[in-house]
């Protein structure tokens, strides 16, 4: 109890004695659970909101249609709908809804000539499948048309307005959304519902199409079994789901990747933040082992502190995660219609989440706060650096070749912590690959725009709907990764500070024997910049592999960046990463010598 | 007559701290001629270190008026310091402060390399010195694989090899052990012989002892300065002052 009391103790007390350390480690660990939240929230909330909408609107498990020609008399008409209508009755059949007319007419929207898919709807409400109102109201025994609720939105219609069908000017009356129907732009031409009365007004133009009947059963799990078994069954409520949710899972698969960098960046942060921390903490290890504090106690001294921020992080990346989930949702056209919720916290997610800081903590704490502890107490207490103890094979190499002084300096002080130069390299990798996504999902956005009509969009609503989901995803996109650029450039300011006040004795000596801090801090930034260009090495086929896959089955282009894009992007992230790096040095730089020295 | 390697007047370095400034170095005139070894010893706080530092452009003075050579070097700049100190002056430190990601010869040859030498010459020139030094064998490694007194050796060699015209030497014994001392006592004790200009500070009056001139110090200012190789007997002298430290 006393142990445990001492190594909380301790642990708050670093807490404190560093507190911008901590909140930056916790700042890193959240944007990591956040993450993480909110792919496992997306891929939950697209499904719990299909299920939502499929419960308000008694959504159908099996759909069944059957097709008319022009040519067909009233009694063979009836003779259609009456052998589809034959269905309900088939065993494990609950409820019915339909059969209804449907077909598809030419339309005018705004001047603008489309093609529309009608539905003529009874007044009351559906048995099966009676979509749910999201604006105005549903249809009665006037002549009207209720839109389907994304076809609505992308022609921008509201209750009252008048649209033309079939040559015939209809009021809308509402808009409306279901899970038999998909919704515009995704499924095209778009779906309208129709009142019996308007049906009879537009004649013999819905002559061409046919009857839909919707069931629902008494086991949904059998509506394959039952398709199999009735071959005028086209969907099942499986298909219909995996469709609409088909979007989302494509948002979450990216974020699934964005969830790799971050944690990749998080590792990397922390573990620099980390082997910082112990450097400085060196001498108080020492400190604690020569007073009687068992190496171990040392160890969990750190993983507590280390754990606590991590449980921290955690809370709060669900918090955010959770808040951020129907926002994003919404980006996407199947989960506006679906209307998404804030979904709760489950302790599945909270456990993951948990987890993956903990792994990165552990990743991060146990290497360092082990390497501390092993050390003598009598070390610890002389010293607060850990000095290397080879020169290896890499610094002979570079003590060959022909590079000036600084450079030479630079190169052998990125050798000297090779591990943080890896988490350094990794972070700043991270950072060029989500630039050169943005600048390819950029320009891949402005293209599109100029370029106008893909073949397959046949009307400009459909195309401005279409474009306004990709610039929507778009936006999505840039602010994801703007989010993880600037997580990058904390990671790449840690990195450049630890790495400067690592740095600072040996360029204090280097000046004790003539030279400059202009060659000091030289040294120091082809140091730093060394990682970074490694990194872009790195990171821009990582970015375009990245943006690939991202926009595999959309609407944009291939990456199409010019060389000078690339050579520019390289450039302008060596000249901030030069700045950053160059800030604490020059500032270290500017020291008195002696101060620096008596630090040891 | 000698030629004058430093010259301080009226040189002062107070600190500031919560309470009253430290007065470190508090008005100290000090000529120090071509050849010379100086030794500075005092009690602990009394200034010696910071006057050493001063002298060898690590600390700025407040006032007063500083020449190495034929150089005023009071109110130079960082950079101007640093060229200056790589020509002009070594510093040898208690704790040794070798670069710990560069081997012992890289330590060496580093100051020749700073003032243009090839990568050959100051090759040949630091691998003369540790053999001279005793330390060749150990050329290859890292400081964190030397012994104290190897380390010092490699910290002499570095002050050395661009044949300064002063040699400032901060405790050079004080993390060494008896053996270790003596060797190092003997290479300074050469040094001297060679007239290499030398001021070094130390508690330690055997490593006083090796030089011609003692400076004592208190409260920041030189209180005597003595010659040893006249008057009273060099020990006899060294054991009065080492009575400062009880």
């Amino acid at each position: 109890m006393g142990a445990g009391r001492l190594v909380v103790g301790l642990a708050w007390r670093n807490v404190r004695h560093r507190p911008w350390q901590a909140l930056l480690l916790l700042l890193a660990l959240s944007v990591a659970t956040t993450t993480i939240t909110l792919t496992m929230a997306l891929v939950d909330v697209s499904g719990r909101s299909w299920e939502r909408v499929s419960q308000s609107t008694n959504g159908f498990h099996v759909g069944a249609g059957a097709e008319i020609s022009p040519d067909m008399s009233p009694a063979q008409l009836e003779r259609v709908r009456a052998e589809l209508a034959r269905l309900g009755d088939a065993p494990g059949v609950v409820a019915v809804g339909g059969p209804w007319r449907q077909a598809q007419v030419d339309a005018e929207i705004h001047g603008v000539p489309l093609r529309l898919r009608v539905q003529v709807r009874d007044p009351g409400s559906a048995a099966v499948d009676q979509p749910l109102v999201t604006a105005g109201h549903w249809l009665d025994d006037r002549e009207g048309v209720v839109l389907e609720d994304g076809f609505a939105a992308a022609a921008s219609l509201q209750p009252g307005d008048t649209i033309t069908i079939a040559g015939q000017r209809v009021a809308v009356r509402g808009a409306a959304l279901t899970v038999s129907l998909g919704p515009y732009p995704t499924d095209q031409p778009a779906w309208v519902w129709i009142s019996a009365a308007t049906a009879a007004r537009l004649g013999t133009a819905l002559d061409e199409g046919g009857y839909e009947l919707d069931l629902r059963l008494a086991d949904p799990d059998q509506a394959e079994s039952f398709a199999a078994a009735h071959p005028e069954v086209g969907d099942t409520w499986q298909e219909s789901k995996s469709e609409a949710v088909a979007d989302i899972e494509d948002l979450a698969a990216v974020f699934g990747i964005l969830a790799v960098f971050v944690v990749v960046l998080t590792i990397g942060t922390a573990v620099i933040l980390v082997a910082g921390r112990m450097a400085a903490q060196i001498r108080q290890v020492g400190t604690l082992k020569a007073v009687g504090v068992t190496p171990g106690q040392v160890t969990c001294v750190l993983l507590v502190e280390y754990l606590a921020v991590a449980l921290l992080a955690t809370a709060v990346g669900l918090a955010v995660g959770g808040l951020l989930t129907p926002p994003l949702a919404r980006v996407t056209r199947v989960l506006s219609v679906y209307g998404a919720q804030t979904p709760p916290i489950t302790w599945p997610r909270a456990a993951t989440a948990f987890a993956a800081t903990t792994a990165v903590v552990v990743l991060a704490t146990v290497r360092p706060a082990l390497r501390g502890v092993r050390r003598s107490t009598l070390r610890s207490l002389a010293s607060n650096t850990r000095p290397p103890h080879r020169p290896g094979r890499l610094s002979h190499a570079i003590t060959r070749l022909p590079l000036p002084l600084p450079v030479w300096l630079g190169l052998r002080g990125a050798n000297r912590r090779r591990g943080r130069f890896l988490a350094n390299t990794l972070g700043l990798t991270v950072g060029i690959t989500l630039l050169i996504t943005a600048v390819a999902l950029r320009t891949g956005v402005d293209t599109l725009r100029q370029k106008g009509l893909p073949p397959y969009e046949p009307d400009p609503i459909s195309l401005a709907a279409s474009i306004a989901n990709q610039a929507r995803a778009s936006s999505l996109g840039f602010t994801v990764a703007a989010l993880l650029i600037a997580l990058a450039l904390i990671n790449a300011t840690v990195a450049a500070v630890f790495a400067a006040h690592d740095h600072a004795r040996n360029h204090a000596i280097m000046r004790t024997v003539g030279a400059t801090p202009a060659q000091t801090v030289t040294a120091f930034l082809v140091a730093q910049l060394t990682s970074c260009l490694l990194a872009c090495g790195l990171g821009i086929p990582l970015g375009i592999a990245f943006y690939e896959s991202s926009i595999r089955g959309g609407v944009l282009d291939p990456i199409g960046l010019s060389a000078l894009t690339y050579v520019a992007t390289i450039l302008a992230a060596l000249a901030l990463y030069a700045l950053i790096s160059a800030i604490p040095a020059r500032l270290l730089a500017r020291r008195p010598i002696t101060p620096q020295l008596a630090y040891e | 007559m000698s030629a004058v390697v430093v010259r301080a007047e009226g040189l002062r370095r107070h600190f500031r701290g919560d309470g009253e400034p430290v007065r470190a170095v508090d008005g100290v005139d000090l000529v120090v001629e071509q050849g010379e070894a100086v030794s500075i010893m005092g009690p602990s706080g009394c200034g010696k270190s910071t006057l050493l530092h001063l002298l060898g452009g690590l600390e700025r003075p407040d006032a007063g008026t500083l020449i190495v050579g034929d150089q005023r070097v009071d109110r130079l700049s960082e950079a101007s310091w640093a060229r200056l100190r790589r020509r002009t002056i070594g510093f040898v430190f208690q704790a040794f402060h070798l670069v710990d990601q560069l081997t012992a010869i890289e330590n060496v040859e580093l100051p020749a390399l700073l003032v243009g030498t090839s990568r050959r010459a100051a090759r040949r020139r630091a691998t003369e010195l540790l053999e001279r030094l005793g330390v060749a064998d150990r050329a290859g490694h890292l400081p964190d694989r030397l012994s104290g007194g190897q380390l010092q050796r490699v910290a002499l060699g570095r002050a050395l090899i661009n044949e300064p015209l002063l040699v400032l030497a901060d405790e050079p014994t004080g993390n060494l052990d008896s053996q270790a001392t003596g060797e190092i006592l003997q290479l300074f004790a050469e040094l001297r012989d060679t007239h290499q200009t030398l001021v070094l500070v130390t508690h330690d009056p055997r490593v006083a002892a090796t030089a011609e001139r003692l400076l004592s110090m208190r409260d920041g200012t030189i209180v005597e300065d003595t010659r040893l190789d006249g008057g009273l007997p060099r020990q006899t002298l060294l054991a009065q002052l080492a009575g400062w430290e009880a």
